[in-house]
């Protein structure tokens, strides 16, 4: 199958927006502190939540691995009911939860029919699990289990051992470093104290994002969240998290795997949330990698060289500076071919910008697909928790196409020439070394 | 753990109108109108947000390919990218690109499938083009080398570096004998080396036509003004009198097929598959949907009976899942896989997997079990409506394997008629060891110490 990252789609000046209302993010403070933020949407009876606490892995201090089990084990065991208890609450109304866990937050992903006895159902679990977590010794040591096993599953992917060892150089002693799931050795030394005093700490009010969006009305949203939260104790925003030293200088590292494929990633520490220049760095990153077959690297790499099925570049904004990515997976005798063209690309790119003709066709790709993005309630969950979690102003929707319209070839060119150094860009690549052993 | 059952993930919930949606929130009405030409044109309008999927479906994929030229719908799609008459390789992207459009196509063992995503006015970009590749492609040589090491390193990256992935292809060839399930979608990298752009050529001729595909669209749209710009593109271009499709049944399976897959892993994995009926396979399809709620007690969410006893109760599987694909277009299987837990073999495993088979034989479920799975199905019906693309897949799919995409209303319904006497029944009559297939993927001693 044919998978092709296309980032959004025509300009303000091609395609009439009458038809379009960007939504407004309604937004409220609960009583022991916490942001909520609501959409209110016609036409489903769904209510889709997100819950966003800053309490990723880049919390993990000591003990990596931690944000990652403690979210894992929140509904396996909670208010004295059993995860099966927990699981047939949802499901029986066709409710569903997901947890999940990045470098910088833990998220609980909510969805279920607004319909009056479906949602009261679903929400007393939901309060439940966030709430009273119980972390049970029997669910506590089989989850753990699950993980150490997952961990070792990595070995059996050359792409995730790549991104790993790409983390490791960039970020080296800074928290964004280690695996956000854990080391072997560092699950292994959790325990179930580990997971209570995590918990305690940052699933707390303040350290809390609520992001509330479906066909329910804003009296019902405010009594819903309120209820959610009512126990949910004050407690402290997490501190913030440390700034990401400079990497000192660039590298080539292998790792010998014996794949048919070499895993190539390329990258440095770039941009946070709301950095100032990250418009002019999306939309140049749109032309070098970012839509597709429209991209420069893909016509490098793909359709001039036919060396790889995918690769693309990104800018991957994080709390601190998170990476500036580029990758591709390519037949072991071709690598030293694709990462030369990938350096070349990427070189040219800096060195020489944009012309008109690309920014310009980047410029209505972006804006013609503007209403892609808020096509359904999942979208616009997706997109109000980013503009939120991130600190965007909260009518970044609305101010976002004027902003990529400004954007000219010079804004482009500057912004990568200062922020994207060629000489602090690592490169990895793990797979077989030709004449490496089968 | 792989996706066993990608199509089947995506489409197993097909909608129609449930307790919780009244007809006024969720208008469920398909407009369809046939060209002269044989094209089938079907049209949902969902006037939620200004925009709309447009995609076409043409009824070719892996399983009407023969030995020796497996993987050629799917490069065919990729060259469906690389030019025609009117228009260099790549620029059909460019252009959808410049309408702020996102489009993809996708290859499956029944059906080929290309769409764009735009802004609900761009309608008539994307029909003009699709009306363009549907009769110019143009084949050239140097893009076909170019394309064809594409693919080649796209199997590489999805069969040859992954362990389970490979197993599976080895555990579906072991699985069937005259089916051409037997074969992987992508193709034996020995076929795709051997290809040539003339046997592209001729499955193109073969294969794209308007008689021969269904094109959907959903979203901002009038069914109406849909129809005419069809009309407008589409039907210029001439029927193909088609030969019948072999029918390629496969054989009946006479007793248990076991195997072994070493792979460079570091886990073992397990994969077993009983040869079921389908949709497109049976007049009376009440065992169709018993299977389908059978796979939903066992494997529908955490409370689901292997996540339930396996996983948490008895603690042997890591992770383990049942899955089973009524849409497909001939007899499939239905499929269980799992990752045992450090410590515990495969073996173990396997056994642990045919007592819960055993009991869904001898007991009959709960009625409570049975209305967890039916909820989780009506809500299911309300929460596909939050996606175009997904509402014109299940058209497609349906109507493009044979089906036909009225029976999709019939889904909840039928759904929720499955008693559980019903269900232990097809537990007996499918799930009997002649017709299955074992294969255990083990990591080979002494692969890649770090």
């Amino acid at each position: 199958m044919r998978i092709r990252i296309l980032v959004s789609g025509l300009t303000l000046l091609l395609i009439s927006f009458s038809a379009l209302s960007v939504p407004t993010i309604q937004h409220w403070r609960s009583d022991n502190g916490a942001d909520v933020y609501f959409v209110p949407t016609k036409g489903l009876p769904i209510v889709d939540v997100q819950l966003v606490f800053n309490a990723g892995s880049a919390y993990d201090a000591a003990q990596n691995g931690v944000a990652g089990l403690t979210s894992a084990l929140l509904d396996e065991g909670a208010a004295g009911q059993t995860a099966q208890q927990i699981a047939e609450q949802f499901e029986s109304v066709g409710a569903q939860l997901s947890t999940g866990v990045s470098r910088d937050f833990s998220t609980l992903t909510f969805r279920s029919l607004s319909e009056k006895k479906a949602l009261k159902r679903s929400w007393a679990a939901f309060k439940n699990v966030l709430n009273s977590p119980d972390f049970p010794a029997n669910d506590f040591n089989r989850v753990k289990e699950q993980t150490l096993l997952g961990i070792k599953r990595r070995e059996e992917s050359p792409g995730t051992l790549a991104q790993l060892a790409l983390y490791k150089e960039i970020y080296q002693e800074h928290p964004y470093a280690k695996p956000v799931r854990g080391t072997v050795e560092s699950v292994s030394a959790l325990s179930r104290d580990d997971l209570s005093s995590f918990y305690q700490r940052y699933y707390v009010a303040k350290n809390l994002k609520v992001i509330l969006v479906g066909g329910v009305s804003r009296q019902q949203a405010e009594q819903m969240v309120a209820d959610l939260l009512a126990d949910l104790p004050m407690g402290e925003k997490a501190q913030p998290i440390a700034k990401v030293p400079d990497v000192v200088k660039g590298k080539s590292i292998h790792l010998e795997y014996p794949s048919q494929q070499t895993h190539l990633m390329y990258g440095t520490p770039v941009v946070t949330h709301n950095d100032a220049d990250y418009v002019a760095l999306s939309v140049g990153n749109h032309i070098l990698g970012g839509s597709g077959f429209s991209s420069r690297i893909v016509k490098e790499i793909r359709e001039e060289r036919g060396l790889a099925y995918s690769a693309y570049s990104y800018f991957h904004p994080m709390m601190e500076k998170g990476p500036f990515l580029m990758g591709l997976q390519t037949r072991n005798e071709k690598v030293v071919e694709a990462a030369t063209a990938t350096k070349q690309t990427l070189l040219e790119f800096i060195e020489k910008g944009v012309n008109e003709e690309e920014l310009i066709a980047a410029k209505k790709n972006i804006s013609g697909g503007f209403a892609l993005r808020l096509d359904s309630n999942k979208k616009l969950l997706s997109n109000v928790v980013s503009i939120v979690a991130s600190g965007a102003p909260l009518d970044y929707l609305n101010t976002y196409l004027s902003k990529i319209n400004e954007v000219t070839l010079s804004d482009i060119q500057d912004a990568f020439q200062r922020r994207v150094l060629i000489d602090k860009m690592v490169m990895v690549t793990v797979g077989q070394k030709q004449g490496g052993n089968e | 753990m792989i996706k066993l059952l990608s199509t089947v993930l995506m489409l197993n919930i097909v909608y129609s109108l449930s307790a919780f949606a009244s007809p006024e929130i969720l208008p469920n009405i398909v407009h369809e109108k046939v060209l002269k030409n044989g094209l089938k044109v079907l049209v949902k309008e969902d006037r939620r947000a200004p925009v709309m999927v447009s995609q076409i479906w043409y009824k070719v994929g892996a399983s009407y390919e023969h030995d020796g030229v497996t993987g050629l719908s799917h490069v065919l799609e990729h060259m469906m990218f690389q030019g025609t008459d009117k228009l260099e390789p790549g620029e059909f992207s460019k252009i959808i690109a410049a309408n702020g459009g996102r489009e993809n196509a996708f290859t499956g063992a029944d059906y080929t499938a290309y769409f764009q995503t735009m802004e609900a006015s761009r309608l008539e970009v994307s029909l003009r083009l699709e009306a363009e590749r549907m009769q110019h492609l143009k084949l050239q040589e140097k893009e076909f080398v170019k394309e064809l090491q594409v693919v080649m390193e796209e199997r590489r990256m999805r069969t040859e570096d992954k362990p389970q992935s490979q197993a599976y292809e080895y555990f579906k060839a072991m699985a069937f004998t005259s089916s051409p399930y037997r074969n992987p979608i992508i193709g034996w990298m020995q076929d795709l080396e051997d290809m040539k752009l003339a046997d592209l050529a001729a499955w193109y001729k073969q294969w794209y036509a308007p008689n021969n595909a269904t094109l959907v669209v959903v979203g901002d749209v009038q069914a109406d003004e849909v129809f005419k710009l069809a009309e407008h593109y589409f039907s210029p271009i001439p029927a193909v009198d088609f030969k019948p499709v072999k029918q390629r049944i496969e054989v009946p399976q006479v007793g248990l097929r076991r195997g072994i897959v070493k792979q460079t892993a570091k886990v073992p994995y397990l994969l077993m598959g009983y040869k079921v009926p389908v949709l497109n396979s049976l007049e009376n399809t009440d065992d169709v949907y018993a299977l389908e709620v059978l796979s939903g007690i066992l494997s529908g969410g955490n409370s689901a009976r292997l996540e339930s006893n396996l996983v948490r109760g008895s603690q042997i599987a890591s992770s383990a899942s049942a899955g089973y694909d009524m849409n497909a277009r001939l007899p499939t299987l239905f499929l269980f896989d799992g990752v045992p837990v450090d410590g515990r073999s495969v073996d173990e495993l396997e056994r642990a997997l045919l007592e819960q088979i055993k009991q869904l034989q001898d007991k009959p479920v709960a009625q409570k079990e049975l209305d967890r799975i039916k909820a989780q199905v009506i809500a299911a019906s309300v929460y596909e409506k939050d996606s175009n693309f997904y509402q014109g897949m299940q058209l497609g799919m349906l109507e493009t394997v044979g089906v036909g995409w009225q029976r999709s209303a019939e889904y909840v319904e039928k759904v929720n008629a499955v008693s559980a006497e019903q269900l232990q029944q097809v537990a007996i009559k499918y799930l009997i060891e002649d017709h299955l297939t074992v294969v255990q993927m083990l990591p080979k001693e002494n692969s890649h110490a770090n």
